[in-house]
């Protein structure tokens, strides 16, 4: 069966590219294009086994949308990748604590995605 | 000096008033100058490094799109798979020159809001502020090429390193932290 992940990005070809990107590796993917229409995605308790999302978005950032899947059960511990081109280390401090599991500076490499993902997926 | 005590102290007065916002309205516009003169070059050199990013990254695409394309039973399946990837990465130039275009624009947008504050004369108790937040422009980069490239001052000379390497790198790795 398949894995699941969630591609939150408000660039379109961004989400595109990361969407292609897992989907070539086997994800099924789920797209939204800022943390609220993400949340709105995940409402019904969608299974996910990955959540891939950038920082800076309309309506709600990255980080609001960690905290806010953090407070749910069901995605406490689903790996949190943020992918971003903000590389700030007060940034990165930041969405430690909001709950990121790693963070990833665009432009991304689709290989060094997919190892990190790797990674961070529970065996 | 009390200026009341004297005959046409009240005139003398208005006219001391009018000196004061004379010469605050001169001075902001001068600080408002001297900002915009030393933003203006590196708002341009942010639009050069766009420029230079989507050549170099059409440029690359041609490269890997031939690789693609090539019937060569030389071209192996790995060497397409690592074109592929390249592929991704260079796309991204759009995503990269879209966000910095996007900081130009709420630069000049600030230019703006600043040249209209001003307009309104320095009894505006906005414009001090105004040009205060002038200087805070840095502030909204995301990108270090954006960060070193304000620190340059917009010297006519520098070139940011296009982020998009042709070979693999150490920086892939670095672009990576686990918490």
């Amino acid at each position: 069966m398949s894995k699941t992940a969630l591609v939150v990005d408000d660039s379109r070809t961004m989400r595109q590219m990361v969407a292609f990107t897992l989907t070539n590796a086997g994800f099924t993917v789920i797209e939204a294009e800022d943390g609220k229409d993400a949340v709105s995605k995940v409402a019904a308790g969608t299974k996910l086994d990955i959540v891939v999302t950038d920082l800076n978005m309309p309506e709600m950032d990255g980080i609001t949308l960690i905290k806010k899947l953090r407070q749910l059960t069901a995605y406490k511990f689903t790996p949190i990748l943020m992918l971003t081109t903000e590389s700030a280390m007060e940034k990165k401090k930041e969405g430690k604590e909001a709950g990121a599991t790693g963070w990833i500076v665009k432009p991304f490499n689709p290989d060094v995605l997919l190892k990190t993902i790797a990674k961070v997926l529970p065996a | 000096m009390n200026s009341s005590k004297v005959p046409g102290g009240s005139i003398r007065e208005a006219a001391d008033v009018g000196d004061v916002e004379r010469e605050a309205h001169r001075r902001a516009w001068e600080s408002f100058g001297n900002d915009a003169v030393q933003i203006i070059p590196i708002l341009k050199a942010h639009m050069a490094a766009v420029t230079q990013e989507t050549e170099r990254a059409a440029m690359e695409l041609m490269g890997y799109l031939q690789v693609l394309a090539s019937s060569s039973a030389a071209i192996t399946a790995t060497d397409k798979a690592a074109s592929l990837s390249k592929v991704v990465m260079a796309m991204q130039f759009q995503d990269i020159t879209r966000q910095k275009l996007e900081h130009v624009g709420s630069a000049l947008d600030q230019l703006q809001q600043h040249v209209q504050v001003l307009l309104e004369g320095p009894e505006n108790p906005k414009a001090q502020q105004e040009i205060a937040a002038l200087q805070r422009m840095e502030r909204s980069y995301t990108m270090d090429a954006e960060r070193r490239l304000h620190e340059a001052g917009g010297v006519s000379d520098y070139l940011e390193p296009v982020p998009i390497d042709i070979e693999p790198s150490k920086n892939e790795t670095d672009s990576v932290t686990l918490f």
